[in-house]
């Protein structure tokens, strides 16, 4: 069986389940809209101030550590306050090269939206401390180890 | 400065990036739909009683082991929270469960919006299984170990 008969097959044995992923797949894609266009647009206006370079040359030295640009900074702290999206939005408006894209979003897939999804994992039953203390670790120790190896 | 320029430049940037989620994010939900329904995870669930094994959980954390992975943390955690209450899930089961969970969820959506503003998908797919592994691993270890000592 060819797979775009397979995939046909399975569409209309799964009719529903089908049209509530669509649902699903807008609901989330405008979740996500409505925090990356913002994000975008403020990023990109500080990219037009002086702000965004004096913040860059501020975190510059300890961006450096994990081999990013000091405005990286920006989408790891969006990414932790705000949630996942936020930090990929600031991502979006960077010219990252593609080793700086990936340890950016691998230290952002350990730690992201501290705020809200520790509480879940803490209501799961593991403590608070440990669950902070075992994303942020995380993400600094890929960062820097990727660094070097990539 | 140019506002025009400004304006012009956020939208489109923004635009594109939010296009390119789009692409991915909604034949992605319409296959995690599916899989769902199918069932298919609870009956594969049964068959990775190996990887129970390995870091000595019971075969009940499996399934939402998976859930966890593939869904994310508030649905694997919601699926959690009920098995625990169920008492399907002992304290040590939980705890490798929430530790592996931290450290790699909602893999594919995670990964593939990743992808879309330029990282290499399978390096973060590799990386956060791996890693997600290793922990829950040594978290096992060191929760035996903890337990050997107050049975002392």
């Amino acid at each position: 069986m060819r797979l775009s008969q397979f995939i046909k097959r399975v569409i209309t044995l799964y009719k529903e389940s089908a049209v509530r992923g669509f649902q699903k797949g807008i609901r989330t894609l405008w979740g996500l809209a409505k925090i990356v266009i913002p994000v975008y647009f403020i990023v990109t206006f500080l990219g037009y101030t002086p702000i965004l370079d004096i913040v860059s040359g501020l975190f510059e030295p300890v961006m450096n550590i994990v081999g990013l640009p000091g405005e990286a900074s920006l989408s790891l702290v969006l990414g932790n306050v705000v949630n996942i999206y936020a930090g990929v939005g600031a991502m979006a408006t960077m010219a990252l090269t593609g080793k700086q894209a990936t340890i950016l979003a691998i230290m952002l897939s350990f730690s992201h939206s501290l705020l809200l999804e520790s509480a879940v994992a803490n209501k799961a039953g593991v403590g608070l401390g440990l669950v902070v203390f075992i994303r942020v670790g995380l993400a600094l120790l890929s960062g820097i180890v990727l660094n070097i190896i990539l | 400065m140019d506002f025009v320029a400004y304006l012009k430049e956020s939208f489109t940037g923004s635009m594109s990036s939010v296009l390119t989620m789009g692409a991915i994010i909604i034949p992605l939900m319409v296959v995690m739909e599916i899989l769902k329904d199918t069932k298919v995870l609870e009956r594969f669930s049964s068959k990775l009683n190996p990887i129970a094994k390995f870091f000595n959980i019971s075969n009940e954390s499996i399934f939402p082991l998976l859930i966890g992975i593939i869904f994310g943390l508030a649905y694997g955690a919601g699926i959690i929270i009920d098995s625990t209450e169920e008492g399907n899930l002992s304290k040590r089961d939980l705890y490798v469960l929430v530790i592996f969970l931290l450290a790699c969820h909602a893999i594919f959506e995670d990964t593939l919006i990743f992808a879309a503003v330029g990282a290499n998908l399978w390096l973060i797919f590799i990386i956060r299984l791996i890693v997600a592994i290793i922990i829950s691993y040594f978290a096992a270890r060191i929760i035996d170990k903890r337990q050997l000592v107050e049975e002392d």
